[in-house]
This record gives C-alpha cells, structure tokens and sequence, in this order.
C-alpha cells in the first residue's frame, strides 16, 4: 500500500483529504504544519511515497522547506503542493527545485480532488519507473563490477 | 543748587528709568515707579498715568500718586472728564501735544475735581503709528508751578513709557506666538486647533470679534470654521462664495486687506459680518497659508470708539502678528490633514492584507466543504446508505460554513470599527450588558466586576463597545480553557497617570476599563504585536480580534494596551475620554 502524508494547517482541509485517499485506498498520514511535516518526513520509515503540502502555513514558504525536507529524505519521494488563492509564485519555486506539481484549491468548476488523485496516480507513477530506473542501473553496476572482478 | 548741577540730576534719574523700562520685566511696576521718579523731578504734589483701554477707547487710570486717591476717585476721575467732555487729560489726548497750566481756575480745558490743584502738567504717550497710548498728568498746589524744562523732563519721561509698553507688547506677542507653535502642533483635531488659535488671537490682538474661514475641497467656497463672538453659533454654516466680500476676496488673492472703514471699500459684500458695518472701525484679513496655497482666512474686527480722537485702525505690527498666525495656522491644519491621511493609508495596506489573507481563508474552508460535499455524493451513491458517516459529514460542512461567516463578520467589523454611531452611555452600563449577554454562566472562569459608581456618561457607540468588550471577555476565556479568573474593573483616569508613551496630552480625563486575568498572559516581544490585525494565536476568525477593538477604542480616540506579567496573566486597559469627540462623528478635515 502506497503512503502519502498529508500536510495543511486547516484541520478541515486534512479531514476532508484524509478521507478522499483514504478511499482511494491509499495509507494517509496527517500533519498540522511545516515543523510537524518535517519531523513525521524525517522519522518515516520507510519514506512517504507522495508527500502533499499546503504551501503557506506557519511561513509564506513553508511549502518550500517541506519539499527539500522530504527530497532530503527520499530524492524519489514525490511533493505534490497546494495552494489556495495568492501562492502561485513559491508555488512555481517548488516545481522548480523538483516538486511533481502544484495544485490550486479552488478552481471554479472543477473537482480539485479529483485532478487531486489524478496527480497523485502520475506521481506513483514516475517515482516507480525512477525507482525502477535506479535499481536497474544498481544492477548494471553490480554486473560491471562483478565481470571487471572476473577479468582480474 | 546750579541750573548745571540740576541738569545733571534730572539726566541721572531719567537715565536710571530709561535703564528700567527695558529691564523690568513687569511693565505695571515700571510705570508706577516712573511716575513716581516723573513726580519728584518736577516738583508736582499728585500725578497719575492714564492708558487708553483698546477695547472702549477710553483713557483708564493706570498708576496713581499723592494724595487724596482712593478707588472711587481712581475710577470716577476720568469718566467725569469724559462724560463731561471736558478736561486737559482728555484735551491732550486728542491734540498730543503736552499742556501745561500754571493757574487752573482760569483755564478753559480745567475740569475741576480735586480743590486743592492749582498747577497741572499733561504730555501724552504717543506710539510710532502716531496713536495716542495714555496720558501722564502731574498737579502742584503751588502757582505756575511746571516750566519749559519739567515739560521736557515730562515729554522724555512719556517716551520712555511707550518703550516700556511696546517691550511688554511685543514680549507678549512673542510668547504667545511660541505658545501657538506649540499647541499648534499637538493639537488632535480641527476644533482644537481653531480653539488655540483663537485664544492666542486674543491674547497678542486687541479685538472684538475674531473668525476663521476655510477653503472647501473644490475651491468654490469659503466656509466658516470657528469664532469668538457672535458667528459662534453659524460655524460650519456661514460660507462665502471664493472672490466675494472682502474675505472672500483675500481667499482668492492670498493677500490681506485692512481697512477702517469696510463700508467705504467697494469689495464689501457685508456678508456673515460679526456686527452691524456702520459698528466696525477696524477690519483686518490674513491668508491661512497651506504649503502651496491658500487655504483659508483669518479676520479680526474691532469696534468704532465713541472717542472721536481714540484710533484703534490695525497697525503694521498687528498685521504682521496675524500674519504669522495664519502661516502657523495653515501649517497645522496640513499636518492634521497628514496625521489623518497617514492613518488611512496604514488601513489601506491593513486592508490589502486582509483581502489577501480572507482569499485564503474563504479558499480553504470552501475546498473543505467541497470535499465533504463530495463524499456526501459518495456515499449516496452506494447501495446502502451509512447515516452515520453521512450525519458527521453534515456536522463538519455545517462547520465549515460557520467558520466561513465567522470570517465574514470579522472582515466587517474590521471594516466597520472606525464608522461610530454616537450617543451619551455609561461604560458600567454597557460592560454589565455584554457580560450579561455573553459571559457563560456555569464556566469555569470566575468573573469579579468592580464598576465605579461614579463613572460619569460619555460620548460614545455602545453597540461598538460591547463588541470590543465582548472581544475583551471571549480573549480572556479563550486563554483560560481549564478555569481561572476575570477581572473587570472600571474607574476615571487622569492623564499623567498614564504610561508616557501613549503620548497623551494633559489635562484629560479618561473612563478606564481593565480586563485582568490568571491566564498564561502575553509574551513581552508580542505586546505591541498582538494589536496588529492577523495576529492571534486563536483558531476562530481571522485573528483580527484585538485589531478590531484597537479600531474601535481608536475611534473613540481612546487607547488600548496590555501590560501584565507574563506567566501570570493578561492585563488590558481601555481608556475612553471624557469629554472626547469621537472620530467617527466628526466633520472630517478637509482634504486639500
């Protein structure tokens, strides 16, 4: 079972995610803010496949130090950011130093927790094909390694 | 003695007067000892100095000397001369020239009062605008008593009064034009300043009636804004068309006009004029200068004197001094004007944080909400209904919206602090009104009330205090989930009791109302903080819940702070003036 960690400082917001990916049967994790977020990323064991934050809480750029907390921990874990009205701004800053995404809270006429479990489905996705990439790779190096041994 | 050894004495006494009527700093004291010295160096057995009152126009006895005065002869001396139209004081006022008589019985001008004079000596005191300041008159008992030299010893006494008056003039007028700068600038409001300026007017310029009128924001207008007498009751009523009458006419030239006769000058409109113009026999008109331009006028009138020699015109001097009040006048109300415009601009950028800060808020509650809503659709559409998870799913939808009002109604109180709708309340009244509205009755806060039953009424909007004082309690309960103590305490509050950095001004009076509490109290780095709007560490709203009794107690042009220990408690203090005008009901100050 995948796990992701939820993280927003809006006790309804967590609920109402928690619920939705808990349906969609994922195992989900919530945090009450960035230093919460950052403590359960660091003691996840193993770490969280997706990681979804909201992006302003006890900073403007909490999302920011949560996305480093957790590529810190798991370079193939994957941050999905939330924002609700005025963050798009750090929001890019995320996707530029590696988040999967960012998603907008409210967009008139669209069920965000759909696109929601939409983007989580494409973020499991590369992390398994990057995490295959890497073992594949960890394989021909074990290859290489063992036939130089060979030709010794 | 020799005609050349009394020479020199006479020189050496007027000397040591001459040396007093620049350094006695009280001028009252100078001219009695100088009439004293003007006595004994002439030979005379009784004198006095009359100074012409400004306001009637009359000759006033001032100092007296000799014998046979009392306050009835003081007083009843000139006014005989006067009614009679008779006597040499009189007679050397209008003609200031000085008059000398050796035999009074036979004198056309002599006005008998005192039975014993025989010789009279009068020289008048004229000032540089060659207006007559008084009169010394100096009698014998003796025949032909005074010669060309007591006269010229006289003339040289009078001179030196006048130096001594105009010192003391001009002292004054200094003192009350460092007064006005002074006040000027901590004045809190229009009406204030008007008032100071028109207290100040008074003391440095002799007049009967004194206005201010100020220029209206599309410049068309000039509209009255205080006076002394008897346009008090028009003020904000009265207003001039820019250009029309004479005070209209300074607005819109930025210069003065002085005139004794506002009749005879074709600019006259004789519009809002303080008395009938056939009264007026002095008018005089300043610009109230602003940084750029006019924005007002200040006129002063005086009366027409029933003496027909007494001239009280405006001289150069005053229309200086009026002059200089105007500019400080004008530099006062654009500095309120700032004051005022400085506040609204840290309510804008308040304002433009608070939208920011509401957009994400109302965004969150409402992603919230949709999610609920979403997993109600869920739920609905499988094949057998859970009711309970249904009826959690309403709860927490239900409190979503409520959360999304609260917000609603934080931002329009935010918005709303400032606007008050006045009347005359006790503060005991309305604090005993909210806690019986919202104080929880089986909490586990104790509430201790200590209401001072002496509080006197105010002017105030007790719809928005008891928002503010509601504020106060729910703050304290919050802080005080497991049980505590509230205390609640009213009393009068002076000024200097007050912490200095509030920078209150004296002399005020102040209903004070203290929230105190066993809380865990404030952090000292967040006092000053937690007035700010969005800073609270409470979940409900939008932690703009002291701002909002900030805006509130501002309004009223009152103060808030706290200042209890922390650990042991929060303390907040409330102080509304007695006698305050609130903002909100205020004519506000014209923007220019």
């Amino acid at each position: 079972m995948y796990r992701i960690l939820v993280i927003d400082d809006e006790e309804e917001v967590r609920h109402a995610l928690q619920r939705r990916l808990q349906r969609e049967g994922y195992q989900v994790d919530v945090a009450e803010g960035e230093s919460d977020g950052i403590e359960k990323i660091k003691l996840a064991s193993p770490a969280y496949d997706v990681v979804i934050t909201d992006m302003a809480m006890e900073n403007p750029d909490s999302g920011v130090r949560i996305l480093e907390a957790a590529l810190a921990h798991d370079l193939f874990s994957e941050v999905i950011v939330l924002t609700a009205y005025g963050n798009v701004a750090n929001a890019v800053e995320c996707m530029r130093r590696g988040a999967f995404d960012y998603v907008e809270k409210n967009i008139p006429g669209v069920d965000v927790y759909e696109l929601l479990v939409l983007k989580i489905e494409q973020a499991l996705e590369r992390r398994r094909s990057a995490v295959n990439t890497l073992r594949r790779m960890e394989e021909i190096t074990r290859r290489l390694t063992s036939s130089t041994r060979h030709g010794d | 003695m020799s005609k050349q050894q009394q020479y020199r004495q006479t020189l050496q006494q007027l000397g040591k007067v001459a040396r007093q009527a620049v350094s006695q700093p009280d001028v009252d004291r100078f001219l009695d000892s100088a009439l004293e010295e003007g006595m004994k160096l002439v030979g005379g057995f009784r004198a006095f100095i009359a100074l012409v009152d400004d306001d009637a126009g009359e000759l006033v006895i001032h100092s007296a000397l000799g014998q046979g005065w009392d306050e009835e002869k003081r007083q009843r001396r000139l006014q005989v001369a006067q009614e009679e139209g008779k006597g040499i004081t009189g007679y050397v006022a209008a003609t200031q020239r000085p008059y000398c008589t050796g035999d009074v019985n036979h004198d056309p001008h002599y006005l008998k009062f005192f039975e014993d004079v025989v010789s009279e000596l009068a020289v008048p005191i004229v000032d540089a605008y060659g207006r007559t300041r008084g009169v010394i008159n100096i009698e014998s008992d003796q025949p032909n008593a005074f010669d060309e030299e007591d006269v010229s010893s006289i003339v040289l006494l009078a001179d030196l009064c006048l130096t001594a008056l105009t010192l003391h003039q001009s002292r004054v007028r200094q003192e009350a034009l460092v007064q006005i700068g002074n006040e000027l600038s901590t004045s809190e409001d229009l009406d204030d300043l008007m008032r100071t300026v028109l207290d100040v007017a008074a003391k440095v310029l002799r007049f009967e009636d004194c206005s201010v009128f100020l220029i209206d924001d599309d410049r068309k207008r000039l509209t009255l804004a205080a006076s002394s007498g008897a346009l008090k009751e028009q003020v904000g009523k009265v207003s001039y068309p820019l250009g029309e009458g004479l005070t209209g006419w300074v607005a819109q030239h930025g210069e003065p006009v002085r005139t004794a006769n506002p009749r005879e000058d074709p600019r006259w409109r004789g519009i809002a004029s303080e008395m009938p113009v056939e009264q007026i026999g002095a008018f005089l008109a300043v610009p109230v200068w602003g940084r750029e331009r006019t924005i007002g006028v200040i006129r002063v009138v005086r009366r027409r004197s029933l003496a027909p020699w007494f001239d009280n015109r405006f001289t150069d001097d005053e229309l200086e001094v009026l002059s200089a009040i105007g500019s400080q006048l004008g530099s006062a109300i654009e500095s309120l004007n700032m004051r005022h415009r400085l506040v609204q601009t840290e309510r804008m950028a308040a304002w433009g944080e608070m939208s920011a800060k509401a957009a994400h808020m109302i965004g969150n509650r409402t992603f919230a909400i949709k999610g609920d809503l979403n997993e109600v659709e869920y739920l609905l559409q499988q094949p057998e209904v859970n009711r309970e998870e249904l009826t959690e799913l309403i709860g927490s939808i239900r409190r979503g919206i409520s959360r999304l009002e609260e917000i609603l109604h934080e931002f329009r109180d935010f918005v709303m602090a400032t606007h008050l709708s006045t009347g005359v309340d006790n503060v005991n009244n309305i604090i005993a009104q909210t806690v019986a509205e919202i104080f929880p009755r089986r909490g586990p806060v104790d509430l201790k009330l200590e209401l001072d039953p002496k509080l006197p009424d105010i002017r105030c909007d007790a719809v928005k205090l008891k928002r503010c004082f509601a504020e106060m309690i729910e703050n304290s309960l919050s802080f005080q989930p497991e049980g505590g103590e509230l205390y609640i305490r009213t009393g009068l509050m002076d000024s200097r009791a007050l912490p200095a950095r509030l920078g209150v001004a004296r002399n005020k009076q102040f209903v004070h109302v203290q929230f105190c509490d066993k809380g865990p109290g404030v952090p000292a780095d967040i006092k000053e903080k937690i007035f700010q709007p969005f800073f609270s560490s409470r979940v409900k709203g939008m932690g703009l819940g002291l701002s909002i009794v900030k805006g509130i107690v501002e309004a009223h042009r009152g103060f808030v702070y706290e200042d209890g220990v922390p650990g042991k408690g929060a303390c907040f203090h409330i102080l509304l003036p007695v006698n305050g005008k609130p903002l909100g009901e205020q004519t506000e100050v014209k923007e220019r």
